[in-house]
């Protein structure tokens, strides 16, 4: 997976770079890009100057699901609405396809959104107009045919799955049922770019993840390149091929899911990524810790896999291979994309020598450990099967 | 009640209608765009025009503080330029307009602010121009609201027709001050109060149910 989220360093000059940089193919391919965007509100009613985005650098490569993700108000809304002109930068460039667009007046903006789907947290149909007739605005607005019309929302209604409810209007309509109108309308034109507003932000998680199939679907059969933005991490584990993280109007860290998920450099991104990849100790385990062992007290270890080694038989393989008794306290096993990771807490004998060769073994075979500590050997611990206290399992 | 008399009141009641439709015909004709433009030309809206915005505001609110009786005598001049003359029926159309118009664009203009802000954005973000977003989003939605609006503006019209009486307009106002109060006749005066009763009843049920057609909002899966 290429590295397409350019982070690029403050001292370059973004400008320049998109105008004359034939040699730097990845910006050429990419369907969005920001080149050391800035956003500052003026002043006014004697309030000061608010500062919502700086120097930003993304790179959305053509017919990828790029993810950003962060608090409320670090930006994100402002983000994506610059890059189909609802905002307008007070810095830096915008390229569509390679085609600078950072200059266009108002006129040309309305032609570039015809190119640009648009969904909302919200929804934001017309209640005053059924199904249809809501896929059907953004076709009358390009001027398109009555017949042409007619041909292609019949097409979209198919599409969506929502052939059934084509003449119901939004309030007969479930929360689930508006966003697939929602897809549907901002598709209606044949964009090559897809922007979502926190479009599964008021959805419950059931209908949040056939709404993000749906998304996935669109990227991969039709080759719509997805800006997406949330605050959800699920949304981006389970569709966005790359993620960047803002954080008061900065870009604190981006690249390829698995990486930044697995590997979050950032603590904001760590707090972000906790609830969905790592793995706490139950809290009756997690008071009975100490710091330094005891006599035939087991060692807690955390142990992180990525990638090819969430594969390996680790914990068996310590067990014939070391003869060593490792117990696992917690643990979680995921994926995402195609890609496997996960985490385990076990307890391993406590005594120098055995858990120096657990440490080593487990270094040989690449994985991240985290020695959380000691536990005295309760009597109640090893009557236990390891499946029982595997907790915490997403 | 001679057949004369019945004769007279259905007249009036014809002359007040005519008065209200026509009145109010124009009154929306005039008022629509004056309340969509009154909703849209702040700073930062539509089209922005935050001056004659400001200005239209100025001598919307002036007409709509004017009493009527003493709108009708002040702009008499105006009156007889438009229709003519200043006594009768067509010339009590001219007041009417002019309080109708304002009443009815403050009406539209607190229904298309009701409008949420977020389909105007979408229909910005698919490319629409600021007439494709009045036409096909603004006024669509907005339109329960204006009928609803319009139903009172029409109520009020029958109020403001029956005063033109005074000034020499037709209409049933003018009959109940001219037979039932001056020639001491209750039972004209009853059958006038009742007519208007009528009319009132009439145009509420009328309009309430033409809002609750055009209301989507309401149906429920």
């Amino acid at each position: 997976m290429t590295a397409a989220v350019a982070l690029s360093s403050a001292s370059l000059d973004g400008a320049t770079k998109l105008a004359s940089a034939p040699q730097d193919a990845r910006r050429e391919e990419a369907a969005i890009t920001l080149a050391g965007v800035g956003k500052t509100y003026a002043a006014r009613d004697g309030a000061a100057e608010v500062s919502a985005l700086q120097d930003i650098h993304l790179a959305v490569p053509r017919g990828r699901i790029l993810g950003v993700i962060g608090p409320s108000g670090a930006g994100k809304s402002t983000l994506i609405r610059l890059v189909n002109g609802l905002e307008r930068p007070t810095r830096g460039r915008i390229a569509l396809f390679g085609r600078d667009v950072t200059a266009l007046d108002e006129s040309g903006w309305r032609r570039e959104r015809r190119r640009i789907g648009m969904i909302f947290q919200h929804f934001n149909l017309l209640s005053s107009r059924s199904a249809f007739d809501n896929i059907a605005l953004p076709l009358e607005i390009a001027g398109v045919s009555r017949a042409e019309i007619e041909t292609r929302v019949t097409k979209l209604l198919e599409l969506v799955g929502l052939t059934d409810k084509r003449l119901r209007y939004p309030a007969e309509l479930s929360g689930g049922q508006k966003q697939r109108v929602g897809i549907a309308r901002a598709l209606a034109t044949e964009p090559a770019i897809l922007l979502c507003d926190e479009a599964t932000s008021a959805l419950d998680p059931e209908t949040t993840r056939s709404i993000l199939q749906l998304l996935k679907r669109i990227n991969r059969e039709l080759g719509v390149t997805i800006l997406l933005i949330t605050h959800e991490i699920p949304v981006i584990k389970e569709i966005c091929d790359e993620v960047a993280v803002i954080e008061d109007g900065r870009i604190i860290e981006a690249g390829p899911v698995f990486d930044v998920l697995t590997r979050p450099a950032h603590a904001t991104t760590a707090r972000f990524v906790e609830g969905v990849t790592s793995v706490e100790l139950p809290a009756h385990l997690r008071a009975a810790l100490r710091s330094e062992p005891l006599p035939a007290s087991l060692a807690v270890l955390r142990i992180g896999f990525a990638g090819p080694h969430a594969a390996t038989p680790v914990i068996s393989r310590l067990s014939t291979t070391l003869g060593l008794d490792i117990n696992i306290l917690a643990g979680r096993i995921d994926a995402i994309g195609e890609q496997p990771f996960g985490s385990l807490i076990v307890a391993a004998p406590g005594d120098i020598a055995a858990l120096g060769a657990t440490l080593a073994a487990l270094h040989v075979l690449g994985l991240r450990v985290e020695q959380l500590g000691f536990i005295a050997v309760a009597p109640a611990t090893p009557a236990r099967s390891p499946c029982e206290e595997v907790s915490d399992v997403a | 009640m001679s057949p004369e008399l019945i004769r007279i009141i259905i007249e009036a009641t014809v002359d007040t209608l005519h008065m209200v439709l026509v009145a109010g015909g124009l009154g929306t004709l005039f008022g629509l765009p004056l309340g969509v433009f009154l909703a849209t030309s702040k700073r930062g809206e539509l089209f922005p025009a935050p001056a004659l915005n400001t200005a239209l505001g100025v001598v919307v609110n002036i007409t709509r503080s004017t009493p009527f009786i003493i709108l009708v005598v002040a702009i008499v001049p105006f009156t007889r330029l438009i229709a003519g003359t200043s006594i009768g029926t067509a010339a009590a159309i001219v007041p009417l307009t002019v309080a109708a118009t304002p009443f009815i664009a403050r009406i539209v203009e607190g229904a298309i602010r009701e409008v949420d802000q977020g389909l105007v954005e979408a229909a910005r973000a698919m490319g629409a121009t600021p007439l494709q977003i009045v036409r096909k989003v603004l006024v669509p939605e907005a339109l329960p609201a204006i009928v609803l609006g319009l139903t009172l503006a029409a109520v009020s019209l029958l109020g403001f027709s029956a005063m033109v009486g005074a000034v020499g307009g037709g209409g049933l106002g003018d009959l109940g001050i001219r037979y039932g109060y001056q020639r001491f006749m209750p039972e004209v005066m009853a059958i006038v109060v009742a007519v208007l009763v009528i009319l009132v009843q009439s145009v509420q049920t009328f309009g309430d149910a033409l809002a609750r057609r055009l209301n989507k909002r309401l149906r429920h899966a």
